[in-house]
């Protein structure tokens, strides 16, 4: 049952990752476009900024989850790869909890941030709200790479 | 208010080294400690929104496109062949010189570093490159590994670079001003970390055997050839941010187009390599811009503690030289290199000790040069240099303490070349001063 979850969770936050990437392509060529319109025909691409931005908060935070998955955040191992095991698992399933509280605290503030400000873009005036929902989106999906990761270090606690 | 800031501040501070120190991840655990943090000296109410907005701003702050677009270039540029040529041109040009292969390695590295950002993908590619061939003519592998390691770092400071990119952002310094000052201190390290390699063969000639084929100069100037590619990028990408032409991103974009034209147009282009382009690239963005995410909801708590501000006063009011100083926070930087990687090192340390380095009146660009330079040295020191392990992975059949016994000579051409830039700081200041803007 929680493994064929964790595979669900696990595929959707791979599928959703390869959807951000794919945006670098945009944002690679509109921005080239539009120094070169600038620089050549002194026409730049109108939004192309605000565009690219609002890109590139969709390639990051769809890409989040998969980081972790990936184990990608950095973080320093030196002291407890040399502790016994118990006392490792437990000091990691302390700071994953720790990491996951934080996170839960940023996915629930997007959805209130997002609804108290009704921003839009400078020049194409696009509504940030359902970008700025991607906050919520890639935090609960990190959120739930954390909780495998809890539910491993768990499992090697007891075995 | 209950306690004093300073001191909830110190705690804070403390409680982000013990977290990171217990494995916590580094973006998480100054996020959290700052959360925690602005709790307390403010309110949680004041403190909740704070983690979805900064990350907000973070991820849709434009200047920002500039991480995952370098990355990708650098992709581009490995994934072009680009490596090969390189190395065959430069092994041409240094045969006669002792421990030719190491220094051609150093040198394809500089030239490599010009058009990827990442001192890890540096080493690694080049590795995969020279490794075999120094194995082949029977060199020590305390050397040949040594060398990449320490080449690899170039793609730390020579520009493009993702490390002046990020100090850039969290100093709020002219990130295109920042790249440029990189370019004559690269050139100097590629010159000292060869000097390295020549002195250690004059040392040590059984280190590495001398080739006995003899290059003609038809050969060498046929070799010119293989470094068209990188030094006309390198010109167009870093020439136009010098002229003005353009701003970082959009270097950064019009470079990875022209990559992946060039990549495209030799049929070098595959799937599987512009897959992995795409993925490594967003997996280096994701983890530099959590990181900032983080460190910039640590600031603020840090800002609130009133410390940097303090901090700048203290130093200031010291009755010794700004140089001794400086001299502290680059030994700092020296062990906490050890066992941090260099984004990481930046992210934490620069809120407090930028505002140290404004108040004693130094050129922030300097700061800038010399900060990403001891990062460097980081990437090749033990126990958790970056560019070792990566080099680890390459050298099948060499232990790491080979490598690291191998990297160690290199470490004294960083502090060298620190040394003449705190002596003559024009080198890296030149470039940038001749810039508009």
């Amino acid at each position: 049952m929680f493994g064929k979850f964790r595979n669900i969770v696990q595929k959707t936050t791979r599928a959703l990752s390869y959807v951000g990437m794919a945006f670098i392509f945009p944002m690679m060529l509109l921005t080239s476009t539009d120094a070169a319109g600038r620089d050549i025909f002194s026409r730049p691409v109108r939004g192309a900024f605000e565009m690219s931005s609002l890109m590139l908060s969709i390639f990051i935070l769809l890409g989040l989850a998969y980081a972790q998955q990936m184990k990608d955040h950095v973080r320093v191992t030196i002291l407890i790869d040399r502790l016994p095991v118990r006392l490792s698992c437990t000091i990691s399933i302390i700071t994953t909890l720790l990491s996951m509280f934080i996170v839960a605290a940023m996915s629930w503030q997007g959805v209130v941030v997002a609804i108290e400000s009704s921003s839009v873009t400078d020049m194409l005036r696009i509504s940030q709200f359902p970008f700025r929902l991607l906050v919520t989106l890639g935090g609960i999906l990190l959120f739930l790479e954390f909780l495998f990761d809890l539910v491993d270090e768990a499992r090697r606690f007891v075995e | 208010m209950i306690a004093d800031p300073v001191f909830i501040g110190i705690l804070g501070a403390l409680g982000v080294f013990l977290l990171i120190f217990l494995g916590m991840p580094i973006a998480f655990a100054m996020m959290f400690v700052g959360f925690v943090g602005i709790s307390v000296l403010s309110s949680v109410d004041a403190a909740l929104p704070v983690t979805a907005s900064t990350m907000w701003e973070t991820v849709s702050f434009y200047p920002y496109t500039v991480i995952p677009l370098f990355v990708i270039m650098g992709s581009f540029a490995g994934s072009s062949g680009m490596t090969t040529e390189l190395y065959a041109s430069f092994e041409k040009w240094t045969r006669r010189v002792p421990g030719g292969l190491a220094v051609a390695t150093i040198g394809a590295c500089g030239a490599f570093a010009a058009v990827s950002g990442s001192s890890v993908a540096t080493a690694a590619t080049m590795g995969t490159v020279a490794l075999p061939e120094m194995e082949r003519f029977k060199y020590d592998p305390r050397l040949s590994t040594g060398s990449i390691a320490a080449g690899g770092t170039l793609g730390f400071l020579i520009p493009p670079s993702i490390g002046f990119v990020v100090y850039g952002m969290l100093t709020e310094q002219s990130i295109g001003k920042l790249l440029i000052s990189g370019v004559f201190p690269g050139i100097l390290l590629m010159f000292a970390y060869a000097f390295v390699v020549v002195m250690w063969v004059k040392l040590q000639p059984g280190a590495a055997p001398m080739i006995a084929e003899p290059v003609s100069w038809k050969e060498k100037i046929r070799a010119v050839n293989g470094v068209k590619e990188p030094l006309f990028l390198f010109l167009f990408v870093i020439g136009g941010i010098y002229a003005g032409l353009f701003t970082p991103d959009e270097a950064a974009a019009v470079g990875a187009t022209t990559l992946l034209l060039v990549a495209f147009l030799k049929r070098k282009l595959t799937w599987p390599a512009l897959f992995k382009a795409m993925t490594e690239s967003l997996r280096i963005s994701a983890m530099v811009l959590m990181l900032v995410a983080g460190a910039n909801v640590f600031s603020y708590f840090m800002a609130l503690s009133t410390i940097p501000v303090q901090a700048a006063n203290w130093v200031t009011s010291l009755q010794v030289s700004p140089y001794v100083i400086v001299a502290m926070i680059l030994f700092i930087y020296l062990v906490l290199g050890c066992f941090l990687d260099a984004i990481s090192m930046m992210v934490l340390t620069l809120p407090v000790v930028f505002p140290i380095i404004l108040a004693l009146h130094f050129d922030p660009l300097w700061f800038g040069v010399i900060a990403v330079l001891m990062m460097e040295a980081g990437l090749i020191t033990p126990p958790m240099g970056l560019n070792l392990f990566t080099v680890a992975g390459v050298a099948k059949g060499i232990s790491l303490e080979t490598i690291i016994k191998g990297a160690t000579p290199f470490l004294a051409a960083i502090i060298v070349v620190a040394f003449l830039l705190t002596v003559f700081p024009e080198i890296a200041l030149y470039l940038p001063r001749m810039m508009k803007g």
